[in-house]
């Protein structure tokens, strides 16, 4: 037997306590760790992008687009080494009128140049470029509507009117968080000739262009060049870097943002409060027996121990259990819920696992700050009046 | 020893080593209630002899239990001199004292006070656990303690497993594991029957004879006191 034993045996005295103690942590680190996960998957996209990417869009406003040889202008600014175009093409399944995705019209090459993180077999990439109604497709999205490589979709046309008949060329997975995993891609040509067709005063428009600088070059500096590129022509630019124009999107949320980080602290708080009252019962209904440790030569400091090594103790089971719990429930319940109903603003809702250390070492970090006064308390107890026994 | 003091001698005492192994010069101990300061002893004068067992009776709140913590170094005196074998108690700060408590005292009370979690061994080799024996070494003294008061095949219950004897038994095995030369027993019957507790009695009286151990019992029961070598008696703060 060491000393450790009496401290950790302590625990099981008390066991249905003890239990709902450790549940009770377990909930509020389940409670923590999805918070957490929502604000690290708001901010994912932020955290993840490419350094060098520029977006550059209509000065007034996103809705409004550019024009399509701004493109080659450009690709033709110094500083930059490649640049794509993608315009909204809001489409729908009629099969699956709820189901919201992103559908943009792309230059297939010039897309997977930009956005190299996205991963496509090459046969499917090939297949894709040589298809002019080929549509290269998000995993997740194949997944949610049960599409697979060689289906014909049709997708009706909210701004372009229509049934537009596509063939499903690829299906690409991510390799950085910086892209949702449900957007829908085909050619731009294909909606051109279309627009030049039926809808002119929509053709050779674009409604964004990214590019990507070249090595050396601060994508802030090649931003400003493209947009002053602009200035004097009708219809004006507004560039960013990738992170900076996530980062301002993020900011019109940042109070939410804030409220979820206090409600965090504070479910640490309560969770803090729970193992703080278990622990003092327990010491106080030990009150006698650690009157007789004191008795035998345990120093104020031993009892101290024990105390805090309960408290430890707890808070490590309430953090494992809370671990057990959260992770499936984050990953596999609402994570995939929110990844696939909410790509946009969740498009990897992942327990990232900063979180789930830091949410372990919180409940034994707090535990122990929890167990401070009723370990300080125990430590300073009177031999003879917890013995309770004055001739 | 001062005139004050009621001494009944027993005619089966023990040999005695030093004469004045607990030596005590007008002890005084007064605690507050709120403001109200309540002198619970005044001025003791008491020698005890090394090897002895010796009973104090008395009235409720006399001051028995006083002192008994006090010549345990449970306590400390409010004025006068506790010297144990030559060691002044009196003086000794918070953790010497623990320390002086974990190698020459052991205690028996009267609700045993064994730990519920731990095993009749586990409890006896308790206070083993602040030396620097081997895990090996603390469970084979604990065996040998058990041994000594005849629960070696009780080893490994909890105390909720055992009688009321049997945990008090398991309490003296406590008391006497790192061979201390002093044992305080607080009324160590009084939650026992005859028959248990004339069997801790016995055991007591061996441990005072074979092992030499100098025993202060506390009680109310004229039968146990019986079994002393030495009875005194207190009252209001005072040897009578």
């Amino acid at each position: 037997m060491r000393l450790a034993t009496l401290g950790v045996r302590n625990i099981t005295r008390a066991r249905f306590r003890v239990a709902m103690t450790v549940l009770g942590v377990a909930l509020a680190l389940v409670a923590f760790i999805l918070i957490r996960t929502v604000l690290s998957s708001w901010t994912a996209a932020a955290d993840f992008a490419a350094k060098d990417r520029i977006v550059s869009r209509h000065k007034v406003t996103f809705i409004m687009p550019l024009p399509y040889k701004y493109l080659d202008e450009v690709r033709a600014i110094d500083g930059v080494k490649e640049a794509a175009m993608s315009s909204w093409f809001g489409g729908k399944d009629p099969n699956h009128p709820n189901e919201m995705f992103g559908t943009m019209a792309v230059q297939p090459e010039s897309i997977l140049k930009i956005y190299d993180e996205l991963e496509v077999s090459p046969e499917q990439k090939q297949a894709w470029f040589e298809n002019r109604r080929g549509a290269l497709i998000g995993d997740m999205l194949a997944k949610k509507m049960g599409w697979k490589v060689g289906d014909k979709v049709t997708l009706q046309g909210t701004i372009y009117p229509g049934d537009w008949q596509f063939e499903i060329s690829g299906i690409y997975r991510t390799l950085r968080r910086s892209m949702d995993r449900t957007t829908f891609f085909f050619h731009y040509n294909y909606l051109n000739e279309w627009a030049k067709k039926n809808q002119p005063r929509s053709a050779d428009e674009v409604g964004w262009i990214a590019a990507r600088v070249s090595p050396g070059r601060r994508a802030a500096d090649v931003a400003k060049e493209i947009d002053n590129h602009f200035d004097s022509l009708d219809v004006q630019t507004l560039s960013q870097d990738e992170r900076s124009f996530n980062t301002s999107f993020l900011g019109m949320i940042s109070a939410i943002l804030s409220a979820l980080d206090i409600v965090s602290v504070v479910i640490l708080l309560i969770m803090m409060l729970i193992l703080g009252n278990t622990i003092a019962m327990g010491v106080r209904e030990r009150t006698q027996e650690y009157g007789v440790l004191r008795a035998i030569g345990f120093l104020p400091k031993h009892l101290a121990i024990f105390v805090m090594g309960e408290a430890l103790t707890v808070g490590f089971l309430g953090g494992v259990a809370g671990l057990v719990l959260g992770y499936p429930l984050v990953e596999q319940g609402i994570g995939r819920f929110l990844e696939e109903n909410l790509p946009g603003f969740f498009p990897f809702f992942r327990v990232p696992p900063a979180t789930a250390v830091t949410a372990l070492f919180l409940a034994m970090g707090l535990g122990l700050v929890a167990a401070a006064i009723p370990a300080y308390q125990a430590s300073r107890l009177n031999v003879v009046n917890a013995l309770r026994k004055v001739g | 020893m001062s005139s004050s003091e009621a001494v009944e001698q027993s005619e089966s005492s023990s040999p005695a080593g030093n004469p004045e192994f607990i030596n005590i010069r007008t002890l005084r101990k007064t605690y507050f209630r709120g403001n109200e300061p309540v002198e619970v002893l005044r001025g003791l004068n008491l020698a005890i002899a090394e090897g002895s067992f010796e009973a104090l009776m008395g009235p409720s709140g006399s001051g028995k239990s006083t002192l008994l913590n006090l010549i345990a170094g449970l306590d400390s005196p409010t004025s006068g001199e506790l010297s144990i074998d030559g060691r002044n108690i009196g003086e000794m700060g918070e953790g010497e004292r623990a320390k002086w408590r974990s190698q020459n005292v052991g205690f028996i009370f009267q609700t045993f006070n064994l730990m519920p979690v731990l095993t009749a061994l586990e409890n006896v080799a308790l206070p083993l656990l602040l030396t620097n024996l081997s895990s090996a070494d603390r469970k084979a003294r604990a065996q040998t303690a058990l041994e000594v008061v005849g629960l070696k095949d009780r080893m490994d219950h909890y105390p909720r497993e055992l009688s009321g004897g049997q945990e008090q038994r398991v309490t003296i095995a406590r008391a006497i594991v790192t061979d201390p030369r002093i044992i305080v027993a607080d009324e160590p019957t009084g939650d026992l029957d005859r028959e248990n507790a004339d069997e801790i009695l016995k055991l007591m009286v061996r441990l005072n004879r074979e092992f030499n151990k100098t025993i202060l019992m506390v009680t109310h029961d004229p039968a146990a006191a019986e079994r002393a070598t030495i009875i005194r008696r207190l009252d209001k703060g005072i040897l009578v």
